[in-house]
């Protein structure tokens, strides 16, 4: 459901249609408040099924997708488990108390507002880790997943070569938001040193914080910096890297207003708009990449599937030390990441 | 084997053996009676004890007759004419080929160099079973020497020869054992991990809640066991219990026991929805699929459809959904395989892989074994998947595997997934392996020499 819910919230949960399709902007920058009439908690106590389905039905008739979803995945959070599949049996059918209730209740009327599931129980999974999810710094998507498999793949391969164990091994993650590529990676491969950079503020104290749960700060360095605008310090930050990995915004500013409340209400548009072909961060990564990367180091990115073919045009007339090496696809078949090699 | 399992069940269990494990011993020779209720090894009588035959009468709860139609000892099957026979034949084959071996150099032989490698091949299979054949004659030498020392006026002597005579039954029964399980065959399978699904059958809400039940014994049995059980789908239904569950089962022998498991169990009793009282039977299925290695068994990425909810649309970063279960589809055979236990949609795509795995090799093995198989009546693997194998009574406190007419008592014990069950499983292994040493024999029909 697109245009007509502009008007959604403003009407205290009511579903108006109205003309006009603009999306309100919504200010990025903590947490969205919203004062839709949520329903009210049932005075009787309630099984942990029923309340799924209850919310279930609240989230449908509100227009909120993935109804149950995440009603299942909210209710999971809170009894302490990850999804709803993995909960014990006897669990579903236990009455819910009443702090538990008021709490599903808080979480799921926040659910309503069309926050974001992970915004709401303020955390997810990515590969392996469980990272803290805080708005408005981006959420990260299931395909960024591979994209740190790809670079696993060839880090993994490089026994001896220089880019081995014993020698310095460096990353580079442009945009890290909430640190999922590079601290999956660094989890991965005790021996690999990374640093991060990110325009927002927000997404480095998010990335330090997820560091610090998981005990990786030590090799990760991180820090607040616009690739954008301050060129220069991100050449002179460190020494030659064998890795440039990013996951920079690349959609095309026009398809900003067709994206989903949860995103365009929520999350840092700075993180996903990438002008009007959705390159220009993508640009200016490749532009500084041959004087970040050591000879035959790599950049990995995850970018629109659109951008594949223009990209390797345009590295070929503009960047001279660069070789577009191969495209890869996700596992829904499109063409999703983009493989390059400095070639002195 | 099945004499200390015997000696062990006795004491023990009130009624809970069938008649069938207690064998008929008229004619045998050297009948040996277990009264050690260690889990050791049987102590000797003399000879002239009297002999015990029990009839034995039993029930089959299915239509084909059994191959084994009971239990044998080690030492009944050693007096098996088909088993001398075959192990004579063995050390025959043994010495042919050594000799070959051994005497390549000439240049006929040099030539037929895969022969060659075959024959040695055959020799270094063939070498723990003949040496331990060599051992057991030495020993039945040795005690054949110690039978005239048992006569003999000294005590002394005649003591010492009654410890050596005690050794050395001992060490024939140990090398006895040992030639057995020399001579079955171990199953590509039985070395690998294993798949473990559980489906709801006949019988509504009650047979969800029993395969839930079943669900836990297996989980209890692992746990005994020390395997590792990850759960890779459980879909409950809202009334309570169980649809369809599976479960990655890993740790040493863990297909190898549970491959028993497999096929329809049966539950009697009065359901707790039941307001008149009645009682009901419902059913539920168990599969076993042997899980390969990467090594052993590679799928074509090509060949693989995988869904998301993540298909549509452009995907990426203009989408944001915390759906991320990931269904395979193997194109070429048609199997699917899902997973949802998961938020991390790689985790569910490394789960569903591994069902997806454990699924094809197994329909693979199938094929390869189906010509095999289909003598046997303890069927493994997915050959008896519609075959009723098991009823546990709860009103009668009593469950009942089919295959073997075993018969043990608490119910509510069993679902531990503990000893009791370990009992079971034991025997059915037991009897499994007796049925492939009566197939390797060729024998159709036993019934003790």
């Amino acid at each position: 459901m697109r245009g007509p819910l502009g008007s959604y919230c403003r009407r205290f949960g009511r579903l108006t249609r109205s003309g006009g399709l603009k999306w309100p902007e919504r200010p990025c920058g903590g947490p969205a408040v919203h004062t839709c009439r949520a329903p009210a908690l049932p005075p009787a106590s309630i099984t942990v099924l029923e309340a799924v389905a209850l919310w279930r039905k609240h989230f449908e008739e509100r227009g909120v997708t993935e109804p149950e979803h995440s009603s299942h995945s909210i209710m999971a959070h809170l009894l302490g488990a990850k999804t709803i599949e993995s909960l014990e049996r006897e669990k579903l059918t236990q009455f819910l108390s009443r702090e538990t209730a008021e709490q599903l209740w808080e979480l799921c009327t926040k659910r309503l507002s069309r926050m974001p599931v992970q915004y709401v129980i303020e955390e997810w999974d990515f590969r392996d880790l469980t990272l803290k999810m805080r708005p408005p710094v981006f959420i990260p998507r299931p395909e960024t997943e591979e994209l740190v498999e790809l670079v696993l793949t060839d880090l993994q391969m490089k026994p001896g070569s220089g880019m081995g164990a014993e020698a310095q091994c460096t990353c580079l993650e442009v945009g890290c938001g909430s640190g999922a590529i590079s601290l999956s990676l660094l989890k991965s491969l005790p021996w690999l040193r990374t640093v991060a950079l990110d325009q927002s503020q927000d997404a480095v104290d998010l990335t330090r914080e997820n560091a610090f749960s998981l005990g990786l700060q030590d090799r990760l360095h991180i820090h607040h910096i616009d690739v954008l605008k301050d060129a220069d310090s991100v050449v002179s930050l460190c020494s030659p890297v064998s890795v440039l990995v990013s996951n920079p915004p690349y959609l095309f500013s026009e398809d900003m207003t067709s994206l989903d409340p949860e995103i365009l209400w929520f999350e840092d548009h700075v993180a996903l708009d990438g002008g009007e072909d959705g390159l220009r961060v993508i640009k200016q990564i490749l532009t500084l990449a041959p004087q970040i990367l050591a000879n035959h180091g790599r950049v990995y990115l995850e970018v629109d599937p659109r951008h594949p073919p223009l990209i390797q045009q345009w590295v070929e007339a503009r960047v001279e030390e660069l070789r577009y090496i191969q495209t890869q696809h996700d596992i829904t078949g499109r063409p999703r990441f983009c493989i390059l090699q400095k070639e002195k | 084997m099945a004499y200390r399992r015997v000696v062990n069940l006795i004491p023990t269990r009130r009624q809970c053996v069938s008649r069938l494990l207690t064998p008929c011993f008229h004619k045998l020779p050297h009948y040996v009676f277990p009264q050690s209720s260690q889990a050791g090894l049987p102590v000797a009588v003399p000879q002239n004890a009297p002999n015990q035959c029990r009839s034995t009468t039993r029930t089959l709860h299915t239509g084909m007759p059994l191959m084994v139609a009971k239990l044998l000892s080690v030492e009944e099957l050693f007096s098996i004419r088909s088993l001398q026979d075959y192990l004579m034949k063995m050390e025959r084959e043994y010495s042919d080929c050594l000799k070959v071996v051994n005497s390549s150099g000439t240049e006929e032989q040099q030539e037929d160099e895969e022969g060659l490698r075959a024959k040695r091949t055959q020799v270094s299979l063939l070498a723990p079973l003949v040496h331990s054949i060599r051992e057991l004659d030495t020993k039945q030498r040795e005690i054949a020497e110690t039978e005239s020392l048992l006569k003999d006026e000294d005590p002394d002597l005649r003591e010492l020869a009654d410890l050596e005579r005690e050794t050395c039954l001992r060490d024939i029964q140990a090398l006895r054992q040992k030639i057995l399980d020399l001579l079955i065959p171990e199953e590509e399978a039985d070395l690998s991990d294993l798949v473990l699904e559980v489906t709801a059958g006949v019988g509504g809400q009650e047979a969800m809640l029993f395969t839930a039940e079943v669900f836990d014994m297996y989980q209890g049995f692992a746990q005994h066991h020390g395997w590792t059980f990850d759960i890779l789908e459980y879909m409950t239904s809202e009334l309570g219990g169980l649809r369809h569950a599976s479960a990655s089962v890993s740790g040493p022998q863990s297909y190898k026991r549970m491959k028993f498991e497999a096929g329809v169990h049966r539950v009697q009793r009065v359901p707790k929805t039941e307001k008149q009282g009645r009682m009901h039977t419902s059913t539920m299925t168990v599969a076993v699929l042997p899980q390969p290695t990467e090594i052993s068994f590679t799928i074509n990425p090509k060949d693989l459809r995988i869904e998301t909810k993540r298909a549509s649309g452009a995907g990426g970063q203009h989408v944001n959904t915390t759906d991320s279960a990931v269904r395979i589809v193997h194109l070429p055979t048609g199997v699917v395989s899902e997973c949802q236990q998961e938020r991390s949609q790689l985790k569910n795509r490394e789960k569903a892989m591994k069902v997806l795995r454990a699924k094809l090799y197994s329909m693979r093995l199938e094929e390869e074994t189906s010509k095999r198989y289909n003598q046997r009546k303890i069927q493994i693997g997915t050959k008896g998947r519609s075959e009723k194998i098991r009823t546990y009574n709860f009103p009668q406190d009593r469950i009942t595997d089919h295959r073997i007419s075993m018969t043990v008592h608490d119910v509510r014990g069993f679902l531990l997934g503990e000893d009791l069950l370990e009992e079971m499983n034991s025997s059915l292994q037991e009897f499994s392996n007796q049925e492939t040493l009566m197939e390797l024999l060729g024998e159709s029909d036993i019934q003790g020499s």
